[in-house]
């Protein structure tokens, strides 16, 4: 899933550039020395937004005008056929508030992404102790793990598609060859079993990234403090506790923010598994969003929109609760 | 999602920038000349002139990957011969096709042609041109009257018929020999009782496949409904939770939970599913159209037949489908759009691609070109009495939505209340 926002990492990363008091302390040391030495060419702020400009042009039009655009759009009133009729007020967020399935799709909504992003912080953690330690072949498992996060997501989900089928897929038939069931499981037609089929693959292309930023977290863990806890006698699962956990939280928490903001963010997972289920019974915002404006009786560009403001805000919230809870700035100033 | 919209409108934006300064430089040119008879607002056509040449823009729906682009880019090449426009080609798949001709209409850069299976909305809105704008008399008299009436809104006709298709029984003979029936059924407790011995030949056969997932449940639904004296319209009334339509809900969820003789899960089976079962020879009988027996005739694993869909009340009904190749009304596009048609609804272009989609013709003359086919006898003699929805109801476009994602609630659920339900919403007005 990482792919999908790039964006992201920057922002998230961001404060703890800042927050490293180095940067800023150096900064009026370093500015007048500088300007002493360009006194005679000094650069008008013209040439500076010259230079600036292709980066600002970026900005603007791909993060502020979209967004400008979802918030017109969010207080229009739309056709079917996608044409503006006039201003509605607040008219598309009281029918979002007010949809009968929103309850639903929120309770999905927290579902897929609790359950996916704690078992692929899990089995990540896991996996990265294994990758850290030195065996033969540990190249060719390494590449193993990268080789989700490098397919395509819709061709990830549609890969699953055909390994749940209920006629066809390999699932049901190893089951079946197994004597695990004596008839097939319908995994994503039963209403018990698509959530749980859809969070496996959720997991499946998250765990990728995840792996690998908790591997880069533990080389960065020096050896010398494993050497003195185990000196004093501590044991192994002594030493994961109270070393490993403790130093790999910088990690835990990018790779977890992260995490939640692409799993809640991600489409294509649950719009291929789900797409023969009717209605809203299993989406989640995200395609709850998508489908309003295009697929469900609703089909009203205004009322998603709508969806989409409030999705963007739902995600800040999260977010910024979790980094409150784990009391983020403490811990990486 | 929407996060994407604004990137195509910046998209969307430029184009239209684009498209503004071709029409700047028709509009300099001098329109008297050369303008094609019986053309009527002058307005709009003397914008765009005959003279010097336009480009306009059509978005088509992606019947199959080998031939919609083929024969689209082919068009375009004989429209540039023919006219000197140049007709600019995107096709777009069924899945996306609602989301880009929404977009393109939000952001003000709607095609000048769009393909598409709904226009009643689009005319409702007022963003078409009538056949009185842009056909050819002799063009209009050509279209079946079937789909004359389907494509008139408000005693205009919007919605030109691209292609059509009759949807027919399908049986496979195999199976029907294994489980010594003779001929395919021609009433409902025939076809109950056909299945039900298939269903019972074991080892995974499937006596009737159906199809009510959100990808044609409309269809199927209305096929059965249809063959019981049901509608979704009579009389200009919506009449979705009619007796007849109840019974006929009922009868299919008879069908899946009592019978058990369907396939896993009916409610939740797209239509393609529903196919790839009947090609695998696993199903004795599916509701299908020409394109499926093409498939099938490819393959060559199956050996089935195709007849009359059975019925519960006197003759046996045909469900037939149309698309919509529609025109919007923008400056300066009148002509050459009008010219769009007069070349579409040629026969050698009409009807090669409709016979290399493998549907059924839309018009008279078609009719007569397709006759020779033996294997196409069986959908030609219905089409001109071939039963539509009521895609000439704006109101539709939104039921059929609402129908798409919720009557297979009916299967597992009260089939009465989700009829009502879906009455509700079709007299509010979708």
């Amino acid at each position: 899933m990482p792919q999908h926002d790039p964006s992201s990492p920057a922002a998230v990363t961001a404060p703890t550039v800042t927050a490293g008091g180095g940067a800023l302390t150096l900064e009026p040391a370093g500015a007048p020395r500088r300007r002493r030495r360009y006194t005679g060419t000094r650069t008008s702020p013209l040439q500076a937004l010259l230079w600036l400009g292709p980066a600002l042009a970026l900005i603007v039009g791909v993060v502020i005008f979209p967004a400008y655009e979802l918030v017109r759009a969010a207080f229009s009133r739309y056709s079917i056929t996608g044409l503006r009729l006039g201003g509605a007020g607040g008219r598309n967020f009281d029918q979002v508030l007010h949809h009968p399935e929103l309850g639903t799709v929120l309770l999905n909504t927290l579902v897929w992404v609790v359950s996916v992003v704690a078992l692929t912080v899990l089995i990540s953690l896991a996996l990265a102790q294994f990758l850290t330690k030195d065996f033969a072949g540990r190249r060719f498992v390494r590449y193993a793990i990268i080789v989700p996060w490098a397919a395509s997501l819709v061709i990830t989900a549609k890969t699953f598609v055909l390994v749940y089928d209920y006629y066809y897929g390999t699932l049901n038939l190893v089951l079946t060859k197994l004597h695990v069931i004596s008839t097939p499981i319908d995994f994503l037609g039963s209403d018990s079993w698509i959530m749980p089929s859809m969070v496996l693959v959720g997991v499946f292309v998250s765990i990728p990234f995840t792996a690998f930023v908790f591997v880069a977290g533990l080389n960065a863990i020096p050896h010398d403090v494993y050497e003195a806890a185990r000196m004093d006698g501590a044991s192994s699962w002594q030493v994961y506790r109270s070393v490993t956990l403790p130093l790999l939280r910088p990690a835990l928490l990018v790779a977890s923010v992260l995490n939640i903001i692409y799993v809640f963010n991600s489409f294509p997972i649950i719009w291929t598994l789900n797409d023969r289920n009717p209605g809203f019974g299993h989406d989640t915002t995200i395609t709850f969003m998508y489908k309003l404006a295009f697929k469900s009786a609703e089909k009203d560009v205004g009322m998603s929109a709508a969806a989409g403001v409030f999705n963007v805000l739902l995600i800040l919230v999260v977010v910024m609760a979790y980094l409150k809870v784990t009391s983020w700035r403490e811990e990486t100033a | 999602m929407p996060r994407r919209l604004p990137l195509a409108s910046v998209g969307a934006g430029v184009l239209a920038l684009a498209l503004a300064a071709c029409g700047g430089g028709t509009g300099s040119d001098n329109a008297g000349g050369g303008s094609s008879a019986g053309t009527p607002a002058a307005g709009a056509s003397s914008a765009g002139g005959s003279a010097k040449p336009t480009t306009i823009k059509l978005v088509a729906a992606e019947y199959s990957k080998d031939h919609t682009a083929a024969f689209w880019n082919d068009f375009a090449t004989a429209y540039k011969a023919k006219t000197g426009n140049t007709l600019d080609v995107q096709v777009v798949s069924w899945d996306a096709i609602d989301q880009t001709s929404s977009t393109m209409i939000q952001n003000n850069n709607a095609p000048d042609i769009l393909n598409l299976n709904v226009y009643a909305s689009y005319a409702k809105d007022g963003l078409l041109y009538s056949a009185d704008d842009v056909l050819s008399p002799d063009v209009k008299s050509d279209i079946l009257p079937a789909f004359v009436k389907s494509g008139t809104f408000d005693g205009k006709m919007y919605g030109f018929p691209d292609l059509s298709s009759a949807r027919a029984f399908f049986y496979n003979k195999d199976l029907f020999t294994k489980a010594g029936i003779s001929a395919p059924p021609k009433t409902w407790d025939e076809f109950e009782a056909d299945a039900k011995k298939i269903q019972a030949l074991g080892s995974g056969t499937i006596g009737y496949a159906m199809p009510l997932g959100p990808e044609e449940a409309q269809g199927e639904f209305s096929i059965w409904a249809f063959n019981n004296g049901g509608d979704w319209k009579s009389d200009g009334k919506w009449t979705i939770n009619s007796p007849a339509n109840v019974e006929t809900l009922t009868f299919m969820k008879k069908l899946a939970t009592v019978d058990k003789v369907t396939q896993n899960n009916p409610a939740k089976t797209n239509r393609a599913d529903a196919f790839n079962l009947f090609k695998s020879g696993k199903v004795g009988m599916i509701v299908g159209f020409s394109p499926l027996a093409a498939d099938l005739d490819k393959d060559g694993k199956v050996n089935y037949g195709v007849a009359p869909m059975p019925t519960k009340s006197g003759e046996p009904q045909t469900f037939g489908v149309t698309d919509y190749l529609m025109a919007f009304k923008k400056s300066g596009n009148q002509d050459a759009v009008k010219a769009f048609y007069d070349l579409y609804y040629q026969k050698d272009q009409i009807n090669t691609f409709i016979k290399a989609e493998g549907f059924l013709p839309v018009t008279t003359s078609g009719l007569q070109v397709f006759g020779s086919d033996p294997k196409l006898k069986v959908y030609l003699d219905t089409l001109p009495n071939v039963h539509l929805t009521p895609t000439d109801d704006p109101t539709w476009d939104k039921v059929k939505l609402a129908v798409q994602q919720n009557i297979g609630a009916g299967i597992t659920g009260n089939p009465k209340s989700v009829l009502d339900q879906l009455q509700k919403t079709a007299e509010n007005g979708g």
